[in-house]
């Protein structure tokens, strides 16, 4: 094993924890597995390729996280808000018909075929990093994601309004009696929960080829690595991603048919040692 | 009142079934003798393989503008119809029913995938049309799966996989690795292409497969790094296919290589997507579009009048689909499907593609297959064609599963 195999799964492990991090926050608030997750990913890459098609890539950086926040207050307003009181079930069963509608809507937008995004000029190429040439690109979304989740922890600890979520995800009704404005928090929770999920597909365009199915390829693990890191916690999740990113592409070089099971492993093992997730109640 | 109802729905359901049986069996519909020689067209129209779908019928297209502005095939004067289908075999199955007992097409094109084809050879005899099949490459469908009503005008894996080995002790390079797709088709080919790099005295230093879908190639493409390869054999189609080449970029992997070998990974629908960093990769070619001969330079030609930009393969194969017809039409002297089946065995032609033979043992049409490298055209990039490898040196012999 190299420095630069341990350096794939570090970026693979940062894109899973900026997206699975999003997932976490609206589902330790609303309760809702929001099946659109994947669709909101895929979506913002879709964007990103626009923009930095029109424009250039750093202001994709900006506007996508914004575009998708402004999906996200639609999703709260809409949806989660008005229907909070029906079953978790059918709420995500909306939200996977969301995901099937988002994704006909980006085909009839964008077409079928397989696009591509290029990174600005400053990040191609490799940096020799460790010993090791190593892509620049891949190194500043690994920077990237590592800021954001130290920014979203200090956030979360050290702000009222991250008093009030990790309150109302501890118990949503306690926390509306004790005077927090659950409703502020949830639009809150939710709009940057989908501006997370459109900076990971930002963020993962240049990476990997963009076609329709991607967010359902991501989907699935990013739903295994909230469940693993402990349904409801953002720290947890961050770890899980993390985690599963490196023994996902640890696996990969010994065997990759096996890397394919290893999420499922992980999911089994964890609920099966630890069934509340590596964090357990703990939001942050 | 009842019992009316129900004897009236008896009889309608009767009269349907004798309606499709008499269908099936004559399935001249209009096209009877003097009519119009009806083809029906069953491309995907939704799904990643509609592009190409739609493509495909732009081929035929142009063919039966030509052959129709010439007077017609046999004197008969041919029409399109088409239909459309999700690439799922058994929806392509009904829409071919239909279309045979319903609009009383004999033939059939423009059908996309392998496992559509399967299904539809198995069927062709009971709905007496003949399929052309210039998308589906699997080498099952001239085997186990062929038919007297099928026939494959576009090369097999084998025949494709056949031409690139051919070409192997050609290209630069003697350590090679081996990058495949984790399934059938890529571990056929990553055994066709050991034997041959066997056979022109290159090393093997790396053989690896990635499950389908894969999106992050970091790893694979450290390994191939870290193996000292100086040439990899790439097998990666689609979305994994363009996740591979750019990542493979980002890696600088190609600074390392003195070759890079794909099998169906790069083609010109994918050129602008994938960009400059393909420039001088190779792969096989089905189709030469510049190709030296009148047929070929009348089709280009014809079809970028048509259709406003220069064919790539899947017009192009479609359009040779639409040759064969034709020519099977002239030699029988009848439109029947039965005449035509038995007139294209081991019937030759001179087609877009050069002078073609349709073997009678399995239906293959017998053509050249190329190796082409990536080149800058202008702005765009287009396949320069390298080599070109021959049928006998590419095509295997009729599989014995195979009866006709």
């Amino acid at each position: 094993m190299n420095a630069a195999q341990v350096l794939n799964g570090v970026a693979l492990g940062s894109l899973l924890m900026v997206l699975s991090s999003g997932l976490a926050m609206i589902y330790g608030l609303r309760g809702v597995a929001n099946f659109a997750h994947g669709a909101l990913y895929m979506s913002g890459a879709y964007i990103a390729y626009t923009v930095s098609d029109r424009f250039n890539f750093w202001l994709a950086i900006l506007l996508v996280p914004l575009a998708l926040a402004v999906i996200g207050v639609v999703l709260e307003l809409v949806f989660f808000r008005p229907l909070q009181h029906r079953s978790h079930i059918e709420l995500g069963l909306i939200t996977f018909g969301l995901a099937l509608m988002a994704e006909r809507i980006v085909v009839l937008i964008w077409g079928e075929r397989t696009l591509r995004v290029t990174p600005p000029e400053i990040l191609q190429g490799t940096t020799t990093l460790l010993g090791v040439e190593y892509p620049t690109y891949r190194l500043s979304i690994i920077v990237i994601a590592l800021a954001l989740a130290a920014a979203l922890v200090l956030w979360l600890r050290g702000s009222r309004v991250g008093l009030h979520i990790r309150a109302a995800s501890q118990d949503i009704e306690t926390a509306g009696i004790m005077g927090v404005n659950v409703d502020r928090v949830s639009l809150i929770v939710v709009s940057l929960g989908c501006a997370l999920a459109g900076l990971a597909g930002t963020l993962a365009a240049p990476y990997i080829a963009l076609d329709p199915g991607m967010g359902n390829a991501f989907l699935i693990t990013v739903l295994i690595v909230v469940v693993v890191g402990g349904i409801g916690s953002i720290g947890g999740a961050m770890v899980a991603g993390m985690g599963l990113g490196v023994i996902q592409t640890v696996s990969t070089v010994w065997s990759p048919s096996f890397a394919v099971v290893v999420p499922y492993l992980a999911l089994t093992i964890v609920l099966l040692w630890r069934p509340t997730g590596l964090a357990g109640k703990r939001v942050s | 009142m009842k019992r009316q109802v129900v004897a009236a729905a008896v009889a309608l359901a009767m009269g349907s079934t004798l309606a499709a049986c008499g269908s099936a069996s004559e399935n001249s519909g209009d096209g009877g003798e003097g009519g119009p020689i009806k083809v029906a067209l069953i491309p995907p129209t939704s799904g990643a393989l509609a592009q190409f779908g739609t493509d495909a019928v732009k081929g035929w297209e142009t063919a039966v503008r030509l052959a129709n502005e010439a007077g017609g095939v046999d004197g008969r004067e041919i029409e399109l119809i088409v239909k459309s289908t999700d690439a799922d075999p058994a929806t392509t199955l009904r829409v071919a029913k239909e279309a045979v007992t319903q609009d009383g097409a004999q033939f059939i094109g423009a059908v996309m995938t392998s496992p559509e084809h399967a299904a539809l050879n198995a069927q062709l005899e009971g709905l007496g049309a003949l399929s052309f099949n210039a998308l589906g490459k699997d080498d099952a469908l001239v085997g186990e799966q062929c038919s007297p009503y099928a026939f494959h005008v576009v090369q097999t894996s084998s025949m494709d996989i056949n031409a690139l080995a051919s070409s192997l002790s050609e290209l630069p390079g003697d350590k090679w690795a081996i990058q495949a797709v984790d399934y059938a088709t890529g571990h056929g080919a990553a055994e066709k292409f050991k034997a041959a790099a066997e056979e022109a005295g290159k090393e093997i230093v790396l053989e690896q497969f990635a499950p389908l879908d894969t999106t992050d190639f970091g790893s694979y493409i450290t390994k191939i790094k870290d193996s000292g390869a100086d040439a990899v054999f790439a097998v990666e189609y689609g979305a994994d296919g363009v996740a591979f080449v750019q990542q493979a970029d980002q890696f600088n992997l190609d600074n390392q290589l003195e070759t890079v070998l794909g099998f169906n990974m790069v083609s010109e629908p994918l050129f602008e997507t994938l960009g400059d960093t393909i420039e001088g990769y190779f792969n096989n070619v089905g189709y030469d579009v510049d190709g030296d001969n009148t047929e070929n330079q009348e089709f280009v030609d014809a079809y970028t009048e048509d259709h406003g930009a220069a064919p790539y393969y899947v017009p192009a194969d479609n359009y040779l689909a639409a040759q064969t017809l034709f020519a099977g039409i002239e030699e029988a002297g009848s439109a029947d499907p039965a005449d035509v089946s038995e007139a294209l065995g081991d019937l030759s032609f001179d087609s877009i593609v050069g002078a073609v033979t349709v073997r009678a043992a399995d239906h293959q049409v017998l053509r050249d297959s190329y190796l082409g490298e990536v080149v800058k055209d202008g702005k765009a990039l287009k396949f320069s064609i390298q080599s070109n490898a021959t049928p006998d040196v590419t095509t295997p012999e009729p599989d014995s599963a195979c009866s006709m």
